[in-house]
């Protein structure tokens, strides 16, 4: 049996993934991520979680996926009763106000424009870090 | 017993038909068809045959000859008449010679109602004219126009006929005459060129020019024969050679001098075309064979006429035609419409028998041959576009609708106009002279017109000519059906050439629409694929800066190259995509409160700037309509710049206002910041272009080009004044809705 992971991170790009890994690190040593790589293995990945009643504390969701999208990804957790209160925060280069406007609409519970850089990746990492686990350390 | 008189004074509705009278040279009697008795006779009888004329009243037509004492025996000439009405026909029977008191007579037979008229007049030919007429028709027919061939045709008639002038007249549309060949004696005035108001040959004149194709008037100084009967209808003598001729006739010609007239008709298509009017200055009677010759001649040159008029009529509607294709062929051609129209071997002059035309197009006139002055079209013009309804319209009496062609009435007193487009101000207008003005005098123009009070001795050529110029002031010849037919015709092409234009304009424009839809959607593509990369590089470069313990700090620093690169680059493509964001936004119009928007995007960009110590100002704030979100891009932007440029001065300033002029309103938005050198204000809204005092502030030349492109999109305009080191203002102009 595999430990959930704090954080479950939708992300096709494979740089972006790389750099995130390290961000995490950087923010906490024992904050761990989990990676997946498009919509199909996501949704495979996430019902596993369910079988093994395990729950990422945060999903992170990037929004253009090959195959099926973000959104669709999100829509699909949202109808699972089991991570109703997992918070799913939607990340991504678009700051499109449709894309921003649709997620908030289906559920997710944030918006995030990817930042440009390693450094402003720690900050934001971090900052989600603050809120959802140390803050709000209560819902989990 | 009656004898029917005319009355003189109203010669339009005179009965000239029914004169009861004969010219004096003859003599009648009329035999009753039914009866065979003799039922009216001119009184002058008795001087030419040994009876009393009104004891022959009420006798048989049978024993007339020995009655009048004629070498014939009695009833000879009744079976003449039982001949003719057999043959439904006397023109084989006439004329018929006869011999009286040793004289002889031609009797000349006609049918008048239920009489047959038997007129009587002398033989005065002693040869046979036929032989002359093969001669003159071959001369007549060598005229190769319509001019030479009634010139020609005059000449023949007064070689036939040796009377002292002889005219040809050309009866015009309106019913007025006009002298178009003369041949006379030399110590004559000419009456070559004059025109005569239709009134001088009344309407049922000339229908009886119409049934009758000569017509002689032998000695206007002699005593009228009147016609004696017991029968109370006047005797219509609408076939009679010995007519009478109406008084005001008789008067005309003898204020001219005329003692004798004779008129041959000319009949194209059933209609009286003109009249070959022949004068004579001392009485003069012409031999019925004679006249029966020119008659002959008259009929040849009528249907010669009516070959060379449709000839030549032909022949200018082909001139048209080839002009109307010319101009077609160049429309057809992407050529400058003005240039095609008036500047090409054909012009819109040549369609129609015009002697000027003006083409207007937006601003300019341009003219061919003889028109009104440029002030003067410009008033017509305007009064066209007033007044016109349709696309076309025509008058050849202008200074009578419009006033103002009076001044012009010499080159335009009739005007075709044909409308193109009122709202492009495209018209074209061909122009005809007043008639009047264009008219020779013939003769001497000096000699004084003799006025009389009583009407009658008034009547002379010169004088009708007189009343012809007052009648046919401010008049042009008018257009004919062909001629407006063509000019419509012409519109049609033209419009046509437009409406392709237009096409191709429009189709050129979709290309273009979608060339830029295009560009758009690549510009934001592109920019959104770049930016992924572009993380790539600036992520791991400062990766590699945080976690790479065996840097030196001159690798950190050439690193840190790289990732302000990535920046930079960032920066641009994110304001690239900003523009192309622009073209892809849909409008949303709504009513814009100002004073708050002004005031906001003021207040961030000072802060954004970190520029608290410039001062902003406001005037007015109007609401505009807009897109609040473009809308707030352009001020941010506008503001922005103010701020930016005029942030480093002693006492940096920025005011903004708004004013309502006429159906705009009007921002400006002024600083005294380091402005814009003068060789750059051209460049000023291109993407990328950043002026030269301006480097060492940030900026990436793209914030004008994205406030221009928002302003065309919402019909406002935008630009400015600037001075170095003094300050910019910049105007937005948006359109009051």
């Amino acid at each position: 049996m595999v430990l959930p992971p704090d954080i479950f991170y939708v992300e096709d790009d494979h740089d972006f993934a790389f750099i995130m890994q390290y961000a995490v690190k950087e923010v906490s040593e024992s904050l761990t991520v989990s990676i997946a790589e498009d919509g199909n293995s996501a949704i495979a990945q996430l019902q596993r979680y369910e079988d093994e009643k395990h729950r990422p504390k945060l999903i992170l969701l990037d929004l253009n996926l090959p195959g099926i999208s973000g959104l669709d990804v999100l829509k699909r957790i949202k109808e699972i009763p089991f991570f109703k209160y997992v918070p799913v925060i939607l990340f991504s280069t678009s700051d499109n106000l449709n894309d921003v406007k649709t997620s908030l609409e289906i559920g997710a519970n944030a918006f995030l424009t990817k930042p440009s850089g390693y450094h402003n990746l720690i900050t934001c990492v971090k900052s989600l870090y603050d809120f959802w686990f140390q803050q709000n350390r209560s819902i989990n | 017993m009656n004898s029917n008189t005319v009355d003189l004074t109203n010669c339009d509705k005179e009965p000239i038909h029914i004169p009861g009278k004969i010219q004096s040279h003859g003599f009648l009697i009329t035999v009753d068809i039914q009866t065979l008795t003799i039922n009216y006779i001119s009184e002058n009888t008795s001087s030419f045959i040994a009876a009393d004329a009104t004891t022959l009243l009420g006798l048989p037509f049978g024993q007339f000859e020995n009655l009048a004492g004629l070498k014939e025996e009695s009833g000879q000439l009744l079976q003449l008449l039982k001949l003719g009405e057999a043959q439904k026909n006397f023109d084989t029977i006439n004329p018929y010679p006869v011999k009286i008191d040793g004289n002889s007579y031609y009797l000349i037979v006609s049918v008048s109602g239920d009489q047959y008229l038997l007129e009587f007049e002398p033989v005065t030919l002693a040869y046979d004219i036929q032989n002359q007429i093969g001669k003159s028709v071959s001369e007549i027919l060598m005229g190769k126009n319509l001019r030479s061939l009634l010139q020609h045709t005059a000449k023949e008639i007064r070689e036939l006929i040796h009377y002292d002038r002889v005219m040809i007249y050309k009866f015009l549309e309106d019913g007025h005459g006009e002298v178009i060949a003369e041949v006379k004696n030399e110590d004559l005035e000419s009456f070559y060129g004059l025109h005569y108001p239709a009134s001088d040959i009344p309407k049922q004149a000339r229908e009886l020019y119409k049934l009758n194709y000569t017509r002689i008037i032998a000695d206007v100084n002699t005593q009228d024969a009147s016609i004696l009967t017991h029968q109370n209808a006047p005797l219509d003598l609408t076939h009679s050679v010995l007519r009478a001729v109406s008084p005001m006739h008789i008067q005309y010609l003898r204020n001219m001098g005329v003692e004798s007239s004779f008129s041959i008709s000319l009949i194209l298509h059933g209609e009286l075309w003109g009249l070959v009017a022949c004068h004579n200055y001392s009485p003069k009677f012409i031999d019925y064979k004679a006249r029966e010759a020119a008659k002959l001649i008259g009929k040849i040159v009528s249907s010669a006429l009516e070959y060379r008029e449709d000839e030549e009529q032909a022949e200018q509607q082909n001139n048209y035609q080839t002009a109307i294709n010319s101009l077609n062929f160049h429309l057809t051609k992407d050529e400058d419409l003005v240039t095609v129209l008036t500047k090409q071997e054909y012009t819109v002059k040549d369609i129609i028998g015009a002697t000027g035309a003006a083409v207007l197009f937006g601003q300019e006139i341009s003219v061919l041959g003889q028109t009104p002055d440029p002030k003067q079209l410009r008033g017509l013009f305007d009064w066209l576009k007033a007044t016109m309804n349709d696309a076309v319209y025509y008058t050849h009496r202008l200074p009578e609708v419009y006033y103002p062609a009076k001044e012009f009435k010499q080159n335009g007193s009739g005007i075709i106009a044909c409308m193109i487009s009122r709202e492009m101000d495209e018209m074209i207008v061909w122009f005809k002279p007043e008639q009047i003005t264009f008219i020779q005098w013939a003769g001497n123009p000096e000699k004084p017109v003799l006025p009389s009070a009583d009407g009658m001795l008034n009547l002379s050529p010169r004088n009708s000519f007189e009343i012809f110029s007052q009648l046919v002031e401010n008049t042009a010849l008018k257009w004919t059906k062909v001629e407006i037919s063509n000019v419509i015709k012409l519109r049609e092409k033209i419009i046509n050439a437009i409406n392709r234009k237009a096409g191709e304009i429009r189709i050129l424009n979709e290309r273009l629409k979608r060339a830029y839809d295009e560009l758009d959607t690549f510009s934001y593509t592109i920019s959104h694929d770049l930016r992924t990369p572009l993380t790539s590089i600036k992520s791991y470069t400062e990766l590699v800066i945080a976690t790479n313990k065996s840097l030196d700090e001159q690798g950190k620093k050439l690193l840190g190259r790289v990732v302000a690169g990535a920046d930079k680059m960032n920066f641009l493509i994110n304001e690239i995509l900003k523009l192309a964001r622009v073209g892809r936004v849909e409008l949303e119009l709504v009513q814009l409160d100002m004073n708050r928007l002004i005031r906001d995007v003021a207040a961030e960009v000072v802060s954004a700037l970190k520029a608290e110590r410039v001062k902003i100002t406001f005037g007015e704030l109007p609401a505009i309509t807009g897109t609040d979100a473009l809308i707030t891009q352009v001020f941010t932007n506008l503001i922005g710049n103010a701020v930016k440029y005029s942030a480093a001065k002693s006492n940096p300033e920025v005011h903004i206002e708004g004013t309502e002029i006429e159906d705009e309103i009007i921002y400006k938005i002024q600083d005294n910041g380091i402005g814009i050198a003068a060789d750059h204000h051209e460049k000023v809204f291109e993407l990328f272009k950043r002026m030269d005092n301006v480097k060492d502030i940030e900026g990436t030349g793209v914030g004008l080009a994205i406030v221009k492109r928002i302003l065309e999109k919402h019909n406002a305009r935008i630009w400015f004044e600037s001075e170095l080191e003094i300050g910019t203002i910049f105007y937005v102009a948006f359109r009051k809705q």
